[in-house]
């Protein structure tokens, strides 16, 4: 998928785990997972809110564009 | 899920199931008179149900073996659907309906009747023209008066399922939805 999410840069970057920041964002471990492998589909913008207050960063440090070509 | 829904369902169920055994009774009726056909001509006066396709044999044995190949063929797809439709409804999860086996086991009804349908329309035809060539035959429109029920369910089912297909889809793009 040309969309990759570098949500476990940011979490090294915060030295935060998994578990403080699906806490801190209200989303269940399960669907941090699945977003942080990057088998998610789609992002709600609230979810995304939640996840740069928690980090202290913008989305563009989360999410990358790279063409598959 | 109400009360009424799952009563509906139980019976649904209960109703699949005894159609699925009277269609297996039926079709292994009809291999065991075919089988005894092969080795036994006389048995052709009285098959299953009372079925009298002497009349046939005698004229012509590839007309009999072809016709009753036909009324096999369908008696055997027929019990195969209610099978399909037995594990669908044992299988179904009626909180999260949306899954692929849902999905298939909807397309694979919706071919197996359309395959029923067709089958059943070119016997008909078939039927007719051995009429014309002087065959009696009208103790076998029992087994395909109703080709063209099958064809038009078979597209109404087939439409059920691309609908469902889509339904899996846009259910799976929310699972994975954060």
């Amino acid at each position: 998928m040309p969309i990759i999410v570098n949500l476990d840069v940011m979490m090294a970057k915060r030295k935060i785990s998994l578990n403080e920041l699906s806490e801190k964002v209200d989303l269940t471990l399960s669907n941090l997972s699945i977003l942080k492998t990057g088998k998610a589909k789609a992002i709600r913008f609230s979810t995304l809110e939640a996840i740069c207050k928690a980090l202290n960063c913008q989305p563009a440090d989360i999410l990358e564009y790279r063409d598959e070509n | 899920m109400s009360k009424t829904n799952n009563f509906v369902f139980t019976v649904l169920k209960i109703v699949s199931w005894l159609i699925f055994v009277g269609l297996c009774i039926e079709a292994g009726g009809l291999i065991v008179n075919f089988i005894f056909s092969l080795y036994k001509p006389e048995f052709v006066h009285n098959l299953y149900q009372k079925l009298d396709l002497s009349e046939i044999y005698n004229k012509s044995k590839w007309a009999f073996f072809g016709m009753y190949s036909f009324i096999l063929f369908i008696s055997i797809l027929k019990a195969y659907l209610f099978y399909v439709v037995i594990k669908l409804v044992t299988k179904i999860n009626l909180l999260k309906p949306f899954n692929n086996f849902v999905a298939q086991q909807i397309m694979q009804i919706s071919y197996s009747t359309f395959l029923i349908g067709i089958i059943s329309y070119v016997a008909r035809q078939t039927a007719k023209n051995l009429q014309h060539h002087g065959y009696v035959v009208d103790n076998l429109n029992q087994f395909w008066e109703d080709s063209q029920a099958f064809i038009l369910m078979a597209a109404v089912i087939y439409i059920i399922a691309t609908i469902f297909k889509k339904g899996v889809e846009i259910q799976t793009e929310n699972d994975l939805t954060v």
